[in-house]
């Protein structure tokens, strides 16, 4: 099947849900979820059934299905299928914080939205031209701002649905600016159309495409989160509903990098101005993992931690991308991705079922977490050991593949900071371990309820860690 | 057209603001017009300066909206953020000036009735489709995003 219909059928889908949403007077609107779980699995299972766009078809110049496009697709799928799981127990809190005249307000549109998204996403990763990767960064953009201010009862909420969104415009602003400066240069909006002009223009012309590509790297830095473009981050994780910060941080993220791979290649394959967007990016790689791990040192809000450890995870997956131009760094990217995202959700499901029982995201919720229920503690651990890169990890596999890339691509600097950065890493991570499994548990505190569904995700993605972090090669190989 | 989107910013009442943002607007449509490009000039004219501002005029007058009270000024985020703007602007002088593009001159049209509906019209609908696909999906999401926000009482 064409693979554009895997699109069509998420968007169809996304507003088969709005409708059920209006139409079906059920004041449990959980079905939702299940309903969207089950389509956009079907989808994920059909998108091993496509056929590569043919290289005629009208719209092949914006849209790519390489191995690339492809797994992020899967990838897209996955994490949204995990947001609706996690949103399933999550819509007793959304209920609370949004004003409805009926039971169950608000939380279908809840369920339905993080779909578009995804169909966002997926665009955004096969997207090869300027136009449709503003369209499409535009999409999942301007949802995210919807959800991240969703529960608008709540100030902490609506601060970072303000934050995000006068930061979110700002920088749309400066990769319009961006891409026309490049457009104005090259006369080409397709990327391997422009790559096939560069190496032909004048050395005159270097300055505008340099500013021009200068400020598509803010917008994008803005979205992957690397310093110095990491302000937004803290607050508007901390204020956003969980499972958004978690889509957040995973699918923004992925999606984010995946472009930016696709913006910067031809750039950095180029002879001329190669070396000068790679000292640059190599700068910024430097100064996010110093600044990531170093400001997750004192944070006392588990959703403030992960934020910063985000900007972290950024910071070790931008030294691959700085490699682009000597080594081959997609796999390495993509890998650390794919492990990023079964940590990452591993460690907010949790988060999520913590906070909602005791009733707050700071440390000293966790402590004595391993007494009271020992299996969301081990699945926590489990999460930050491979966050922190432990061996036998995916974590611990990511951080080898990219730090091998930055090593043939010889940015030593670079690794020595990572390497620096990764032991901080260790400290700020087993912090909640020392909090799960060595401070005493506060006095009224019970065991914490867990639904089936949770369960099964969270012992899912614990076992995948495991298993790719010994046996990696079903994905190496997705990667071709 | 930049003094005025100035004026935007420093008005101290929205109102004023909104009215500077037409004439900025304004200006904007003549610089597409000098460019050739009658059509989207003449859309810059309609939508932006014509409904775009009306919405917000609307908007300012159901917020009721009163003259913003003078605020004291932070010397030092007025710096930071001063500097920020010159080293920006003077990067972007030193790129525009140094440009050889700059010097070449704005080629003639090749006819003098250009039909620019249609080619924007074909443009559109043929080569970007897919973008313009998305958009759609795009508008969706907004609009529903606006009424999950913006209601008093959800059902």
């Amino acid at each position: 099947m064409n693979p554009l219909l895997l699109e069509v059928i998420v968007v169809v889908l996304g507003i088969v849900l709005l409708m059920l949403e209006a139409f079906v007077s059920k004041s449990d609107k959980t079905f939702l979820a299940w309903i969207g779980i089950g389509g956009l699995f079907a989808v994920l299972v059909a998108s091993f059934f496509t056929v590569p766009v043919p290289a005629d078809a009208p719209y092949a110049a914006f849209y790519t299905t390489d191995a690339l496009a492809m797994f992020f697709k899967r990838f897209s799928l996955l994490a949204t299928i995990l947001v609706l799981v996690m949103g399933i127990d999550y819509a007793p809190t959304v209920e609370k914080f949004v004003p409805g005249a009926s039971k169950g307000a608000g939380v279908g549109e809840f369920l339905s939205l993080p779909v578009l998204t995804c169909a966002g996403l997926m665009w955004m990763v096969s997207a090869v031209d300027f136009i449709a990767i503003f369209v499409s960064l535009e999409l999942v953009t301007i949802s995210f701002y919807v959800l991240v201010a969703y529960m608008r009862r709540s100030a902490t909420c609506l601060e970072a649905g303000t934050k995000y969104l006068i930061l979110g415009a700002l920088s749309t602003g400066f990769i319009v600016f961006g891409i026309t400066w490049i457009f104005g240069v090259t006369g080409q909006t397709n990327l391997a159309a422009i790559a096939t002009v560069l190496p032909q223009l004048p050395a005159s012309a270097s300055a505008a495409l340099l500013f021009g590509l200068g400020l598509v790297l803010i917008s994008l830095g803005f979205k992957i989160a690397v310093f110095p473009f990491q302000f937004w981050v803290p607050d508007v994780y901390q204020g956003a509903p969980t499972p958004i910060t978690a889509f957040l941080s995973v699918g923004s993220k992925a999606a984010g990098f995946v472009v930016l791979v696709r913006v910067l290649t031809p750039f950095l394959q180029d002879e001329t101005i190669g070396a000068k967007v790679a000292g640059v990016l190599a700068v910024i790689t430097g100064a996010t993992l110093l600044f990531g791990n170093l400001a997750a040192l004192p944070q006392k809000n588990f959703k403030r931690l992960m934020s910063y450890s985000s900007i972290a995870h950024a910071g070790y997956l931008l030294m691959a991308v700085t490699s682009i131009g000597v080594a081959v760094a997609e796999p390495a990217i993509s890998f650390y991705l794919a492990a990023y995202l079964a940590m990452t959700f591993l460690a907010f499901l949790v988060m999520a079922l913590v906070a909602s029982a005791v009733g707050g995201d700071d440390l000293s919720n966790f402590n004595g977490l391993a007494r009271r229920s020992p299996w969301l503690a081990g699945a926590m651990l489990v999460a930050m050991l491979s966050l922190a890169g432990i061996p036998f990890t995916v974590g611990f596999l990511g951080k080898l593949y990219i730090f091998e890339v930055a090593l043939s691509a010889q940015h030593y600097w670079l690794v020595g900071i990572g390497a620096l950065t990764v032991a901080c890493g260790f400290y700020y991570y087993l912090q909640i371990v020392r909090a799960m499994y060595w401070m005493p548990a506060a006095e009224n505190a019970a065991a914490v309820p867990v639904s089936m569904t949770s369960r099964i995700t969270m012992a899912a993605l614990a076992i995948a860690i495991f298993v790719f972090g010994i046996y990696p090669q079903p994905i190496l190989s997705m990667l071709g | 057209m930049i003094l005025f989107g100035l004026a935007v910013v420093c008005m101290r009442s929205p109102v004023s603001s909104a009215m500077c943002l037409v004439v900025s607007f304004l200006g904007l449509a003549a610089l597409f017009f000098t460019l050739d490009a009658f059509f989207i000039g003449i859309i810059q004219v309609l939508v932006y300066a014509g409904a775009v501002m009306v919405l917000f005029l609307f908007i300012i007058m159901l917020l009721d909206l009163k003259t913003a009270p003078p605020r004291k000024l932070n010397i030092l985020a007025w710096s930071g953020g001063g500097l920020v703007l010159i080293g920006f602007v003077a990067l972007l002088m030193k790129v525009v000036l140094g440009d050889p593009g700059l010097a070449i001159p704005k080629p003639a049209l090749a006819t003098d009735n250009l039909n620019d509906v249609k080619l924007i019209g074909l443009t559109l609908f043929t080569d970007f489709n897919l973008p313009f696909q998305i958009i759609g999906v795009l508008l969706l999401v907004a609009t529903v995003g606006v009424v999950v926000l913006s209601r008093r009482e959800l059902k």
